[in-house]
């Protein structure tokens, strides 16, 4: 396994390449899903300290909804979709919306429902990436049940820390984030994906993308 | 006198003289791991983030892993005054923020085997452990007060447990 401080900016960018079509399909799928415009972010390549990856992100002790998915078969990964919690009220308010044709505020949704919501969008969010992925690279996968979380953002990612935290004191993630357009003034709402390749899913990664 | 209030980053480790108050702001699956000899009056602390070092510690920060943080964090605390029969431990964290049910995945359980490797390298270093929060799914954020070498523990939508 290569050092992740030694990639060269190349590979660095082919990683980042993955993640554009994967945040391409992720975009689309959610517009869909909302019915609205979604505004992407070009993805980064990052290599993170393992110490200081809540501060790289934001406030540490934001409260956020998370959605995490383990993936496995030929390219091995995790991703997790982070939104702040408020985002992440109003989408499911959006949602709910549409099913049903009335509008219910968030602090009326049982949490359950909300979960379900959160839960069903970060799937399709996830799944829609990681299918885009593995075409690019002629893999077969298979993506977990979704988990979901609400917490502080620095217990989020704590499990980032023990995915690389193992291995080293770096970790690579390819980080997007997705803004919902077209919304009341002063309404927002964006989350952010965060691919984590396993250290093992690199190597492959790299080769598949002829830049080993 | 004042309590000085120190925060504890990811893998960090320190023992100071009372008064002090220690914190560690939202551990997830990572432990806060507490020490204190009330006679002596100092206490340290450490943030766990897993639980064995397999070789990796010498390079490393020494506060990351179970293995390597306890004894470093009993070491200090002796060095800074403390009587190792008098020294009193309490944990939190070690919580587990995804399940995913049917996914076998290691690194989602790590929260419980850094719970049991700190349990573990305690009861060998022969320092008792009188108190712990715990597993779960939640996250927390720890202070710990010389005033009266009590551990709070805040945990999103269910309050401040005092152990």
């Amino acid at each position: 396994m290569s050092e992740l401080a030694s990639f060269n900016s190349l590979q660095l960018d082919a990683i980042k390449e993955v993640g554009n079509i994967g945040t391409g399909n992720a975009a689309t799928a959610l517009s869909g899903l909302l019915g609205h415009m979604i505004q992407m972010d070009v993805p980064e390549t990052e290599l993170v300290s393992i110490y200081e990856l809540a501060e790289h992100y934001g406030d540490p002790m934001q409260i956020v909804g998370a959605v995490f998915v383990r993936s496995t078969g030929g390219f091995q990964c995790s991703l997790i979709f982070i939104q702040p919690e408020d985002d992440a009220g109003l989408m499911v308010e959006m949602l709910l919306k549409q099913q049903f044709g009335t509008f219910i505020p968030i602090s009326e949704i049982p949490p359950e429902m909300t979960d379900s919501a959160l839960t069903e969008v970060g799937n399709i969010v996830l799944s829609s990436f990681l299918n885009a992925i593995n075409i690019l690279l002629g893999t077969q996968h298979q993506i977990s049940v979704p988990g979901v979380a609400h917490d502080m953002l620095s217990s989020i990612l704590d499990v980032v820390a023990s995915i690389y935290g193992q291995m080293g004191e770096t970790a690579l993630l390819v980080n997007t984030e997705l803004k919902v357009e077209g919304l009341e003034a002063g309404r927002k709402i964006s989350g952010q994906i965060i691919l984590l390749p396993d250290p093992e899913s690199l190597e492959l990664l790299l080769k598949k993308l002829k830049v080993d | 006198m004042a309590e000085n209030s120190i925060v504890l980053g990811m893998a960090d480790l320190l023992v100071v003289p009372a008064p002090v108050k220690l914190i560690t702001l939202g551990l997830g699956s990572c432990i806060g791991l507490v020490v204190y000899d009330s006679f002596a009056k100092v206490a340290g602390m450490a943030h766990i983030m897993l639980p064995l070092s397999r070789g990796l510690g010498g390079a490393e920060k020494i506060g990351k892993f179970a293995d390597t943080a306890v004894p470093a964090l009993i070491e200090e605390m002796l060095k800074k005054g403390a009587t190792k029969g008098r020294i009193k431990a309490k944990i939190a964290g070690g919580a587990q923020m995804f399940a995913l049910p049917g996914a076998s995945a290691d690194f989602l359980t790590v929260g419980a085997k850094n719970v049991a490797e700190t349990k573990n390298r305690l009861l060998r270093m022969g320092i008792a452990l009188i108190s712990s929060d715990t597993g779960g799914n939640k996250g927390r954020t720890i202070e710990f007060s010389t005033s009266n070498w009590m551990l709070k523990v805040k945990t999103l939508g269910k309050g401040i447990n005092e152990i």
